[in-house]
């Protein structure tokens, strides 16, 4: 039978009853704060620019204005907006997932010489702080070493330094070692080679890790503003969180709102409907330490 | 005596003399006399028993080579799934950290090559006013988060494990914000922050509680920032602490309850115990992240009132990309590494001191 600390024939009594109710209280008022900026993100986008600035506490429009949000589709031109942010975090997260599993793969069951101290120079980025080499990342960008290619106002340089996760490659090579070395000897047996291993044995088994990872690194990369923001400079190419930073000023406040709304729906649903594996995703963060 | 003529040395080679095959035994050539005399010191170690000590280059290289002839597509293997991973890591971590590090000793320009020299933009860094004020921003951001955001993750963990029912419900919206952009996020809170007509001076004035200018205000617009930063975090944390929760073994609250400690006794002999190391790191993620946060403040007051907003990382991005001056800022970047390295061994010996004494 489930319990916390209260045991649930306390609950029965009348005290238990009161400080049950409490906490349902005070938990569905932090939930009403919480979800607060959604609802008024919402409704503010429905109203007329005169009634949005009006007085006292009107949180409903009187009328809902359900142009303001088509309105607002068409002049911050949201199609290209969500096109570019879905090919950016979308390309990314593919790129970042396959650097990862082939890295965490190797480390896992190929046994490189020096893997240890590989894993620890992986190890070593989540403990420095990135705003700390930002600026020289940034340079980096602007001119690859070597080959002397600017990366700036192209996806690749977001896509690349992306695929910079030791987070993930960590999740993913805990996970491969508890696959059994067994299946992997019997398919070496068989005549597999390394790449075979990978497609048909270890990614059909953690098929679960790689959802958890995947949204995880999806609403991560929706999300990212710096690096998009100093990287990206043409407005045709630009994510939607950098985008509206640059023209929501220009517009009235209510089609601020309106596209505000409309701008975390997609991380907001993503989120939602994978809930499960987002919340794995979120607590796997703090054991990790 | 020589250091060579330690102890340890035959132990390296014992494994190997067992395995060695008689031919190799009998082109084995024997140390020193210091060495041998030593050995026969050591009559109590395991080693003392030891035959002379055999040459390893004599005996070694054919082994390696079949060794090498097996592992080498194994290894060659290997490496080709790690190199994807080792380039990109090489490139946009590795290297950035180390020329941080190197550019904060030398005067760089945008695309420039970069002169040395030497402490200089330390040397500026210190007499920079920015440098107290910044840091000073940071110490009061680190404060009000704790004040704002620390506990209210411990308390509804501890709350939404007592739910009997709808414990999904508080779980899904608790962790909502954590998906919003802070793009986004703050063009939502600069207009609920607005003096004029901004929901929140609405929502007071219902008390009766004077309009404020929160983000304008030199008060107000810190604890302000840290709210938005809350909104936005608490979620994940207390998803985290629920996580931990749900390992406390039912049977202890049950023998403390049959013991009379009354629920409060419960949490905090049980509960927040249970919890205290996962508490004890999320205090220092907190910090962490505080020190190094940029968005929030950058879209929302950009550094406003006067300075009463600047942080560490704003100074370093304003100086980098403003400014152009790419050493000046790598300056402050490497300080901002030392101040996190110090304040995580600073936290680590205070917690070991800490849990040494419980």
């Amino acid at each position: 039978m489930d319990r916390g600390f209260f045991s649930n024939i306390e609950l029965r009594t009348p005290t238990g009853r009161v400080y049950y109710t409490v906490a349902v209280i005070f938990l569905l008022a932090v939930a009403l704060v919480t979800l607060f900026p959604f609802f008024f993100a919402f409704t503010s986008g429905l109203k007329d620019s005169t009634e949005i600035f009006q007085g006292g506490l009107n949180l409903l429009p009187r009328v809902a204005r359900w142009e303001n949000y088509q309105q607002a589709w068409e002049w911050f031109e949201m199609p290209r907006l969500f096109g570019n942010s879905f090919i950016i975090s979308g390309v990314g997260v593919i790129l970042r997932l396959a650097v990862s599993t082939a890295a965490a793969f190797s480390l896992s069951k190929l046994k490189p010489f020096g893997g240890k101290y590989i894993t620890l120079g992986f190890m070593l980025t989540l403990m420095i702080p990135s705003m700390a080499y930002f600026v020289p990342l940034y340079t980096t960008i602007a001119r690859l070493p070597i080959v002397n290619i600017s990366l700036l106002n192209s996806y690749w340089g977001l896509w690349l330094p992306y695929c910079v996760d030791a987070f993930s490659i960590f999740v993913l090579k805990t996970f491969f070692d508890r696959i059994p070395a067994d299946l992997i000897d019997s398919a070496r047996v068989d005549g597999a080679n390394a790449l075979q291993m990978l497609a048909h044995i270890i990614v059909p088994l953690s098929r679960s890790i790689f959802i958890v990872l995947f949204v995880l690194a999806f609403v991560g990369l929706w999300k990212d503003f710096l690096l998009p923001y100093l990287v990206l400079t043409d407005p045709y190419t630009q994510p939607i969180t950098v985008r509206l930073f640059y023209i929501a000023d220009d517009y009235s406040i209510n089609l601020q709102m309106a596209s505000s709304f409309m701008a975390l729906l997609p991380p907001l649903l993503i989120a939602i409907a994978l809930q499960r594996y987002m919340k794995i995703g979120l607590t796997l963060g703090g054991v990790k330490g | 005596m020589s250091p060579a003529a330690s102890p340890r040395l035959p132990r390296n080679s014992k494994p190997s003399f067992w395995k060695a095959s008689d031919n190799q035994i009998s082109r084995c050539r024997v140390e020193s006399p210091t060495r041998q005399r030593f050995g026969g010191l050591t009559m109590n170690s395991p080693y003392s028993l030891n035959p002379p000590v055999i040459q390893p280059a004599a005996r070694h290289r054919p082994k390696i080579l079949t060794r090498l002839r097996v592992a080498l597509p194994k290894q060659l293997a290997a490496y080709l799934f790690l190199l994807p991973a080792l380039i990109v890591f090489a490139l946009f971590a590795w290297l950035p950290i180390l020329s941080s590090i190197q550019m904060s000793f030398q005067d760089v320009q945008l695309g420039g090559v970069g002169t040395w020299v030497g402490l200089h933009n330390f040397e500026l860094m210190l007499k920079d006013p920015a440098f107290e004020i910044a840091w000073q921003n940071s110490l009061g951001f680190a404060s009000w988060s704790l004040l704002l955001g620390y506990f209210v993750p411990v308390v509804i963990a501890i709350l939404v494990r007592e739910m009997r029912h709808g414990t999904g419900f508080f779980r899904v919206v608790y962790f909502l914000p954590t998906v919003v952009p802070a793009a986004v996020a703050v063009i939502i809170w600069r207009f609920m922050y607005d003096p004029d007509g901004g929901v929140l001076n609405e929502f007071l004035a219902q008390f009766g509680i004077a309009r404020q200018l929160w983000l304008q205000d030199v008060h107000l617009a810190k604890p302000a920032l840290v709210a938005v930063m809350t909104w936005s975090g608490f979620g994940t944390t207390a998803l985290i602490y629920l996580a931990s929760l749900q390992d406390v073994s039912q049977e202890l609250y049950e023998a403390a309850e049959l013991d009379g400690a009354t629920p409060f006794q419960r949490i905090l002999h049980i509960s927040l115990p249970h919890l205290y190391p996962v508490m004890s790191l999320m205090f220092v993620l907190q910090i962490i992240s505080v020190v190094q946060v940029f968005t929030e403040p950058f879209l929302l007051t950009n550094g406003g009132p006067g300075r009463e907003t600047l942080t560490p990382a704003m100074h370093i991005y304003n100086r980098a990309f403003i400014r152009m001056d790419m050493g000046y800022a790598s300056a402050w970047s490497v300080t901002m590494i030392l101040v996190l390295v110090v304040f995580s061994i600073i936290y680590r010996i205070v917690n070991a001191r800490l849990t040494n004494e419980n």
